[in-house]
C-alpha cells in the first residue's frame, strides 16, 4: 500500500520585494510524520510555515494539504492547529474558554465541548487549571495549554512555530519530551520550526535543513548527522573541528589527507568521490576524539599536542588541544579520568577513520 | 526618624496650589451671603436653587452634555478606525496620515476656532450645532488616535493569528479578540473626548450662536460681567460632573498611563 | 487591492473631518489674511504689525508673560518631578492623580477659583488685612502677575509630565556611581541629574511657552482689560471689530513668532554634543 501524503510542497517560491526568501521548496510529509524545519534565523523556515498556515501566499509552486490545493485559501478555512512561540493565549479568556474557542466556532454542543476540553487538559497533564486566566500560569503551563487549544479541534496538521524558545533550558527539555509523548500518543502529522538542532534531532522523523531560502538537505536525524549534504549542514548541526588540506592518497581502505597545518589524516571511504591533490576540508567532531597520555594508537589517527584549555561543563569537559598549527576542540566525557588533566600537559588525540568527514573545498 | 523631605514638601505645596481653585469654589458655593467670599459666610443652598432660575445655564448644560456625548461617540469611532489602519498596515503615506491625525493638537485652539468660523461662514454652518460638533470632533480625534495607537502598539498580533488558525473569520477575530483587548484604550479615548469637548472654550467661542452656547462658555461670558456666588454653584456642579468622568478614566485606564507616564512595563 | 481598500475605508472618515474642518479652513484663513476690503491681495495686515508699535508691544507682553510662566512652571515643576522619580509606585500614582486631574476640569472654572483667591476682596487680601499686615488690598489680579499665576496653574502639569518622563529614564544607579566617585549631592545633581533631564526641560519649556503664547481664556479672565495679549487682540478683531483679515493675520503672526522663538531656542540648546548623547 502506498503511504498517505498529508502535506505536499511543490516548487514553493516566496519573494519579499526582490529578495527570494524561499527557493524551490519540495517536500512530501507523510501522515503521522514529525518533520522539523531547521535553520538559522532568516533561512526561510518560518516563512514556509506561514505559507502552510495560510498567512502568506507562495509566489510560485503549489501547496497541497490532504491532496487539496491550498494556495489562496485563508488560514481560518484550513483546519490546522498551530502553536506559537509566544504562547498567544487569549488573555481575556480562561484556560477553558481558550481551549473551547475553536470548538465554539465549530458549533460543538455544550456537553461535548466540556468533555473534550476536559480530555485535552488531561492529555497535557493540567487537569486543574480550567478556570484560571493565562496570566496565572507559568510559561511551561501556558505552552501546554496552547498545545491543548491547537489539538482539541483535531487538526489535520499541527504546526509548531519555535514553541520551546521562550522557555528556560530545563523546562524546554521537559516540554520537548512532552511533545514527543503527545506525538506518539495522538500521531498527528506535525511540522516543527526550530533553530535548535538538538530539538530537531530529538523529536523529528525527518529534518529539513534550510539556509538562505534553500533546502540544504532533507533526511532522518541520523542521515543529517552522519552524512551531511553540505558543510553548512555539518557545521550547523553541532560543533566540529575544521581543517583544510589536500588529498594525497586514495586506496581501497579510504583517503589520506595532508592538512595545511601539516597533519596526516586517514579517513574511511566517503560517499563522495575525490581525486588526488584535490583541495578538501576535513571535519572531525569533538566528541569523536579521545585523549590519551601515551602514544599507543587507539584509532587510525593520532596527533600529539598540548592541552591549552579545559572547561569543566558538568557531564563533560571541553578541551582545546594545540597540535601543530591546528587547535582541536575535544569533548571528554566525565567518566574519562583525563578530564582532570592540567593545562600544558602533552596529550594525544585519537580518532577512527570512520569519524572523519571530507568535503570538497569549493562547492559545485 | 528621617530628615524632612524637602522635595515632598514642595510637591505637597504644588499639589495644594493646583487644586486650590476647587478647594475654594465648592465651599464658596454654599455661602448665605449675597456676594462672593472665601471663607463663605453662613451656609445656604440658595445659590444652587438660583441655577434653576437661570434657564441659560440649564440649557447650555444640556447643550454641553449632548455635544460632548455625540463628540465622544463619533470621534472615538473615526479615530479608532484610523488608528487601526495606521497600526496594522504599513503603507506609503502612513507617516503623513499619522502626522495629520495628530496635527490639530499642535495648532493653537485659537487658530482652529478662527479658521473654522471663517470656513463655516462660507458654507453656512457657522453658529449651528453641526458646526460646533464638527470642530469638537476635530480636536478630539488626535487623543483617540494616540490612545488607540498606544493600545495597539502593545497588542500582540499573533493573538489574531491564533484566532484565524482556530477557524475564526477576520470579523469574528476582531469582535472576539482584538476589540475586547483594546477596550480600555478605546473607552478611555471616549471619556477623554467627552472631557475635551465638555471643557472647551477657545474653539467654541467662535462657533456658538446665542442659543447654542455651551456651559463653560456661558460661565465665561457671565464671569466677565458679574462675579457672584452663582458662578461658584454652577462651577461646583461642573466639577462634580467632571470628577465622575475623571474617576471613571482612572478606573478604566489609569491617569498615569493616559498621560504616557507609565513607567512599568506591561 | 484588498489592503488599499481597507486602508482607504478606515482612514477616510477621519481624513474627511481633518481636511474639511482643519486643513481647508486653515488655507482659507491664510488666504484671507492677505486680502484687503476689496478682496485684493495685500500685505498691509502684516505690515501693520511692524508699523504700529501697539501690536509689537502686545506681542512683547505676550512673550514676557509666557516666559514668566515657563520660569514659574519649571521652578515649581522640577522638584515635583524629582519627587515623583524617587517616590514609591503608590506615592507616584497619588501625585500624578492630583497633578493631572485638575487638568481635566475646565480652565474657566479653575480661573474662577483663582479670582476668588486673589481678588480685591479675595481670600488672600482679606486674610492679610485682618492680620493687619496690609492696609490696602494688594493688586494680585487683572495684571500680568494674575495672568502668570493663572497660566502657571494651567500648564504646570505639562511641565511635570515632560520632566518626569525624562527623569524616569535616568538609571538610578548613575547617582550612586557619582557618589561612590566622591561627588556631593549637589554636585551629583548639577553634573548628572540636571544634564540628563535636559530633553525633558526642553520639551517642557517649549510646550509651556507655546501654550502660554496662544492662551486666550486665562488672560481674558485674569488679566481683564488691562493685560491684553495677542490672542485677545485677535479675538477682538474677529468677533468685535469684525476685521477678519487683520484678526487672521494677527493669529498667524502669533503662531509664526512662537515657532520662530521655539526654533531659535532649541537650536541654541541642542548642540552637537547634546544630539550625540540623546540621539534616539
Amino acid at each position: 500500500m502506498s503511504k498517505v501524503i498529508d502535506v505536499e510542497l511543490r516548487g514553493i517560491i516566496k519573494k519579499f520585494q526582490n529578495n527570494v526568501v524561499v527557493q524551490d521548496f519540495n517536500l512530501q510529509v507523510e501522515q503521522g510524520e514529525f518533520i522539523a524545519f531547521l535553520g538559522p534565523s532568516g533561512c526561510g523556515k518560518t516563512t514556509t510555515l506561514n505559507m502552510i498556515a495560510g498567512f502568506l501566499d507562495p509566489d510560485g509552486g503549489d501547496l497541497l494539504i490532504k491532496g487539496q490545493r491550498m494556495n489562496g485559501v485563508p488560514p481560518y478555512k484550513r483546519e490546522l492547529g498551530m502553536v506559537f512561540q509566544t504562547y498567544s493565549l487569549f488573555p481575556h479568556m480562561t484556560v477553558a474558554e481558550n481551549i473551547a474557542y475553536g470548538l465554539k466556532l465549530r458549533k460543538v454542543g455544550k456537553q461535548e465541548m466540556q468533555e473534550r476540553v476536559k480530555r485535552v487538559l488531561e492529555l497535557v497533564k493540567l487537569p486543574n487549571v480550567a478556570d484560571r486566566y493565562p496570566k496565572q500560569l507559568s510559561g511551561g503551563q501556558r505552552q501546554r495549554i496552547a498545545i491543548a487549544r491547537a489539538l482539541v479541534i483535531e487538526p489535520s496538521l499541527l504546526l509548531l512555530d519555535e514553541p520551546l524558545s521562550n522557555l528556560d533550558a530545563k523546562l524546554r527539555e521537559e516540554l520537548r519530551d512532552e511533545l514527543k509523548r503527545l506525538h506518539q500518543e495522538i500521531g498527528v502529522t506535525t511540522i516543527f520550526v526550530t533553530h535548535d538542532q538538538e530539538e530537531a534531532l530529538a523529536l523529528s522523523d525527518r529534518i529539513v535543513v534550510l539556509n538562505h531560502g534553500f533546502v540544504e538537505q532533507i533526511g532522518t536525524p541520523l542521515e543529517i548527522y552522519n552524512q551531511p549534504a553540505s558543510e553548512f549542514v555539518h557545521t550547523f548541526i553541532g560543533k566540529t573541528n575544521r581543517m583544510e588540506g589536500e588529498v594525497i592518497a586514495i586506496d581501497a581502505d579510504g583517503i589520506k589527507v595532508r592538512t595545511t597545518g601539516g597533519l596526516l589524516i586517514q579517513a574511511a571511504k566517503q560517499a563522495r568521490e575525490f581525486s588526488l591533490q584535490q583541495k578538501v576540508i576535513v571535519f572531525v567532531r569533538p566528541e569523536k576524539i579521545k585523549l590519551s597520555d601515551t602514544g599507543v594508537h587507539t584509532g587510525a589517527n593520532q596527533v600529539e599536542g598540548h592541552l591549552q584549555l579545559a572547561s569543566f561543563l558538568g557531564s563533560y569537559t571541553e578541551c582545546e588541544v594545540v597540535a601543530g598549527k591546528h587547535t582541536l576542540s575535544v569533548k571528554v566525557q566525565m567518566s574519562d579520568k583525563s578530564a582532570e588533566r592540567e593545562a600544558g600537559t602533552t596529550v594525544y588525540c585519537n580518532w577512527d577513520a570512520e569519524d572523519v568527514l571530507i568535503m570538497p573545498a569549493e562547492r559545485g | 526618624m528621617k530628615k524632612i523631605n524637602v522635595l515632598g514638601l514642595i510637591t505637597f505645596f504644588v499639589l495644594i496650589l493646583v487644586n486650590l481653585p476647587f478647594l475654594v469654589i465648592v465651599p464658596s458655593s454654599f455661602t448665605a451671603a449675597g456676594y462672593l467670599a472665601f471663607p463663605p459666610e453662613g451656609f445656604s443652598l440658595q445659590w444652587y436653587s438660583m441655577i434653576l432660575e437661570r434657564p441659560e445655564f440649564i440649557e447650555s448644560l444640556w447643550t454641553s452634555l449632548k455635544l460632548a456625548a455625540i463628540t465622544a461617540i463619533l470621534a472615538t469611532f473615526l479615530g479608532t478606525l484610523a488608528a487601526f489602519a495606521l497600526s496594522k498596515y504599513k503603507f506609503r503615506g502612513s507617516g503623513v496620515i499619522n502626522a495629520l491625525m495628530l496635527s490639530p493638537l499642535t495648532v493653537p485652539s485659537l487658530i482652529i476656532g478662527i479658521s473654522a468660523l471663517l470656513f463655516f461662514t462660507r458654507i453656512g454652518i457657522a453658529g449651528t450645532f453641526t458646526g460646533l460638533l464638527l470642530a469638537h470632533i476635530l480636536i478630539s480625534i488626535p487623543y483617540v488616535v494616540r490612545l488607540v495607537l498606544t493600545g495597539l502598539s502593545t497588542f500582540d498580533y499573533t493573538l489574531e493569528k491564533a484566532g484565524y488558525m482556530l477557524g475564526a473569520h477576520p470579523l469574528r477575530v476582531f469582535w472576539d479578540i482584538t476589540l475586547p483587548l483594546l477596550r480600555p484604550a478605546i473607552v478611555s479615548g471616549m471619556i477623554f473626548s467627552f472631557l475635551t469637548s465638555f471643557d472647551n472654550v477657545t474653539v467654541s467661542l467662535f462657533l456658538v450662536a446665542p442659543d447654542t452656547t455651551t456651559l463653560p462658555l456661558a460661565i465665561f461670558t457671565y464671569m466677565q460681567e458679574t462675579l457672584d456666588p452663582l458662578v461658584a454653584s454652577i462651577s461646583a456642579v461642573v466639577i462634580l460632573l467632571s470628577l465622575v468622568f475623571i474617576v471613571l478614566l482612572e478606573k478604566v485606564y489609569g491617569l498615569e498611563r493616559l498621560f504616557g507616564l507609565n513607567s512599568q512595563s506591561h | 487591492m484588498n489592503k488599499r481598500l481597507s486602508i482607504t475605508l478606515l482612514t477616510a472618515p477621519a481624513m474627511i473631518v481633518l481636511l474639511g474642518v482643519f486643513i481647508l479652513p486653515m488655507l482659507l484663513m491664510l488666504m484671507l489674511s492677505f486680502q484687503d476690503d476689496n478682496q485684493a491681495f495685500t500685505l498691509k495686515n502684516y505690515a501693520l504689525f511692524i508699523q504700529d508699535s501697539f501690536y509689537l508691544e502686545i506681542l512683547w507682553r505676550t512673550i514676557r508673560v509666557s516666559l514668566w510662566t515657563v520660569l514659574a512652571t519649571l521652578l515649581l515643576g522640577f522638584p515635583v518631578a524629582m519627587y515623583m522619580a524617587q517616590a514609591s509606585g503608590k506615592m507616584r500614582g497619588i501625585v500624578t492623580m492630583f497633578i493631572l486631574a485638575p487638568h481635566l476640569i475646565s480652565v474657566v472654572i479653575r480661573n474662577f477659583g483663582w479670582v476668588v483667591v486673589l481678588g480685591e476682596k479675595g481670600w488672600i487680601n482679606e486674610t492679610l488685612m485682618k492680620l493687619g499686615l496690609i492696609e490696602q488690598p494688594l493688586r494680585l489680579l487683572y495684571n500680568e502677575l494674575g495672568v502668570v499665576i493663572g497660566l502657571t496653574d494651567s500648564f504646570i502639569a505639562y511641565m511635570v509630565l515632560a520632566l518626569a518622563t525624562s527623569m524616569y529614564a535616568i538609571d538610578p544607579s548613575l547617582s550612586k556611581a557619582a557618589s561612590i566617585l566622591g561627588a556631593s549631592r549637589a554636585r551629583t545633581f548639577f553634573t548628572v541629574t540636571l544634564p540628563l533631564t535636559l530633553p525633558g526641560i526642553i520639551a517642557g519649556t517649549t510646550l509651556v511657552f507655546s501654550l502660554s503664547m496662544s492662551a486666550f481664556v486665562t488672560p481674558a479672565l485674569m488679566g481683564g482689560t488691562s493685560v491684553k495679549v495677542m490672542p485677545v487682540i485677535a479675538y477682538e478683531q474677529i468677533m468685535a471689530t469684525l476685521n477678519w483679515p487683520l484678526g487672521a493675520a494677527l493669529a498667524f503672526l502669533l503662531l509664526g513668532s512662537t515657532i520662530l522663538l521655539v526654533t531659535l531656542y532649541t537650536k541654541l540648546i541642542e548642540t552637537k554634543r547634546y544630539k550625540e548623547v540623546f540621539a534616539s
